[in-house]
């Protein structure tokens, strides 16, 4: 017997369910779908408007780590930062120019007429991150009886942040805002 | 009109991925075999998905001169194999009992069933003791029949490799034959 034979007498054909191949394809077809499907964009994109975009776009990664989309900038003719978006988690948002639209910068208006609120996975380190990149903190870190830490900043422009993560589950009916939370 | 090749329905699917769903329906209950034998039915069944699943994820690397998907997905099957050597192992040394018992009813001598009974254990020992790929290319060889060009491709090794590996598992098994060949296989 030659060796090779002597491999194949240890040839055993397994014994499948029938259903054995729907399930593979299952598995398949899901990976296509995800590729299939558009990358979701999230509904609403807050537009926020600042005088100096570039110095906006820095402060804004470095202090919250939120990162540009380098395919998404608006530049004109003359070669000026017109607009930008940036994403953080699954959500964007646009930064600016401000005058032409309407909006306007807080260093220019002298008020926020709103701020953005963004949930983060590490609240602390969050935290941390924005202090060392020098944004003014409004409202220190602080635990909330509805299970949120958060704290509060105003980046170069004066716009106010507000950061958050759950740290616990509270049912709904338990939910009463004490003084001084926010 | 002829139906599409692997290669084109793998080049339509960068742009429409629905249509890796045919190259599934061509070549799935090969793969599914494939893994049958050499990790049993129920590891198999668990990984052909995943065969396909990785083999869609990198189909821009497939090389769209090879008219056929089938080498490629063996080869993407023995990558997961290793990570079942002990099902596989075990599976291995169940063919090799059934295979003995098998052999007992022959016609000739008891002498040459009692050699099977003996033999096939220690090829299965043989054949697990080889290293990895020489493993891997004696059983895409001698298992699922294919040629040593396509057990180049499934393994992404130049023929010559190939070649040099199975004669390298040829002379292991040969031992086992020889009268005076060697008595023990390392065994686990």
């Amino acid at each position: 017997m030659k060796p090779v034979d002597l491999a194949r007498k240890l040839r055993r054909e397994a014994a499948f369910e029938p259903a054995a191949l729907n399930r593979g394809k299952a598995v398949l077809m899901a990976a296509i779908r995800r590729e299939a499907e558009p990358k979701r964009r999230p509904t609403i994109v807050p537009q926020v408007p600042y005088q100096d975009i570039s110095a906006a776009l820095s402060f804004l990664e470095r202090a919250f780590g939120f990162r540009e989309i380098p395919t998404a900038r608006f530049v004109s003719a003359d070669g000026v930062l017109l607009h930008a978006t940036m994403e953080f988690g699954n959500s964007l948002i646009g930064v600016g120019g401000q005058g032409h639209h309407g909006a306007i910068s807080p260093m220019s208006g002298g008020v926020e007429s709103q701020f953005i609120s963004v949930q983060v996975d590490d609240v602390d380190a969050h935290y941390q991150r924005a202090v060392a990149a020098g944004a003014r903190i409004a409202n220190e870190l602080r635990d909330h009886s509805w299970g949120e830490r958060t704290y509060w900043a105003l980046d170069i422009e004066g716009h106010r942040w507000r950061f958050g993560q759950p740290i616990r589950e509270v049912p709904q009916s338990g939910r009463r805002r004490r003084p001084g939370e926010h | 009109m002829s139906l599409p090749s692997d290669a084109e329905l793998i080049g339509r699917s960068l742009n429409e991925p629905e249509a890796f769903g045919l190259i599934y329906d061509r070549h799935a209950a090969t793969v599914l075999r494939f893994l049958g034998r050499r990790v049993g039915a129920e590891v198999a069944e668990g990984l052909v998905g995943e065969v396909f699943r990785i083999a869609f994820e990198r189909r821009k690397t497939f090389d769209a001169s090879r008219v056929t998907a089938l080498p490629w997905l063996y080869g993407i099957g023995s990558n997961l194999l290793l990570k079942h050597r002990r099902a596989e192992a075990r599976r291995l040394r169940a063919n090799a009992r059934m295979a003995a018992a098998g052999e007992a009813p022959d016609k000739r001598a008891g002498a040459a069933a009692l050699d099977a009974r003996l033999l096939f254990p220690r090829v299965a020992d043989a054949i697990d003791a080889l290293p990895d790929g020489e493993r891997e290319a004696l059983l895409l060889f001698a298992w699922e029949d294919l040629s040593y060009q396509s057990v180049a491709e499934a393994l992404e090794l130049p023929i010559g490799t190939v070649r040099s590996r199975l004669n390298r598992a040829r002379a292991q098994l040969r031992e086992l034959l020889e009268p005076g060949g060697k008595k023990r296989v390392r065994s686990r």
